[in-house]
């Protein structure tokens, strides 16, 4: 279109320094996550499922598939990674969501109580879960 | 939080109609991909956790993942999985190089192929336990 947009007008005295504005705030930061802990998640997420839904099928990973993949320490802290990163990203988004629907403040705060306990019970119990699994070794 | 763009009353109830463009739907079925994997990673948790209770517990509970049923809800995870895997990464693309706003349609029938492509068969890798008649 021909039509110009005005710059618009600013209300601080010429010469005086632009206020300074906080440019790193909370949201900035879990949209940096979402990202950065989403490309993680998609090496993450997608081995994980690879591994125990294609590579092997889902009824050979009884519990001796997870002592055997256990033993290796490093298999502990790739499971944790996920379970951490999931945990935390799957959060943030349901966080956003409930944002965006759940208007009444009171119901709002009720259900972002449920998702925080219920996410940090979780978490609790399955970082419990691999630290504590007995190694054969 | 900062005002609402448009003031509440000059809603209408229609205003808030999908239109149905691409970039919508992408966003809707973003969302919904997401709560469901996030759903599944709370019973994922309790499951895998039994191992710390008892072997045999762990084991009688893991065995109804090889059900039709779950199996097929499998299915439906990996394709939930695979489409807010690679609509994530379209949007962090979009995100961090501008220019690829104007390829935003092309990315997401990428998206839409690649879910497919992985999904098909990888569905058929799942199923093929009951197909065959093995479990």
């Amino acid at each position: 279109m021909a039509t110009t947009t005005p710059r618009p007008v600013e209300s601080r005295p010429e010469g005086q320094p632009r206020p300074a504005r906080p440019r790193h705030n909370f949201e900035t930061w879990s949209w940096f996550f979402m990202r950065v802990s989403g490309l993680a998640l998609l090496f993450l997420a997608l081995t994980h499922f690879a591994l125990t839904h294609i590579v092997n099928d889902v009824v050979e990973t009884d519990f001796d598939f997870v002592a055997n993949r256990w033993d290796n320490p490093l298999w502990r802290v790739f499971d944790w990674a996920l379970l951490s990163l999931a945990l935390l990203h799957g959060l943030n988004g349901l966080r956003l969501i409930v944002d965006d629907y759940v208007r009444v403040p009171a119901r709002r705060a009720a259900t972002k109580a449920v998702l925080y306990t219920t996410s940090g019970v979780l978490f609790a119990y399955g970082t419990l879960t691999i630290l504590t699994f007995p190694s054969s070794g | 939080m900062g005002q609402p763009l448009v003031p509440e009353a000059a809603l209408k109830p229609t205003s808030t109609t999908y239109r149905g463009k691409s970039g919508q739907w992408a966003f809707v079925g973003h969302r919904v991909s997401g709560f469901l994997v996030f759903l599944f990673l709370l019973l994922h948790i309790v499951d895998v956790s039994l191992a710390n209770t008892s072997e045999r517990l762990y084991d009688e509970v893991h065995e109804l993942y090889g059900n039709v049923l779950l199996r097929l809800f499998e299915v439906g995870l990996l394709f939930a999985l695979l489409f807010h895997a690679l609509n994530g990464l379209r949007i962090v693309v979009v995100d961090f190089f501008p220019g690829a706003v104007r390829n935003e349609r092309v990315l997401l029938a990428w998206v839409v192929f690649l879910t497919l492509a992985a999904g098909i068969p990888g569905g058929y890798v799942i199923m093929k336990p009951w197909i065959d008649g093995t479990f």
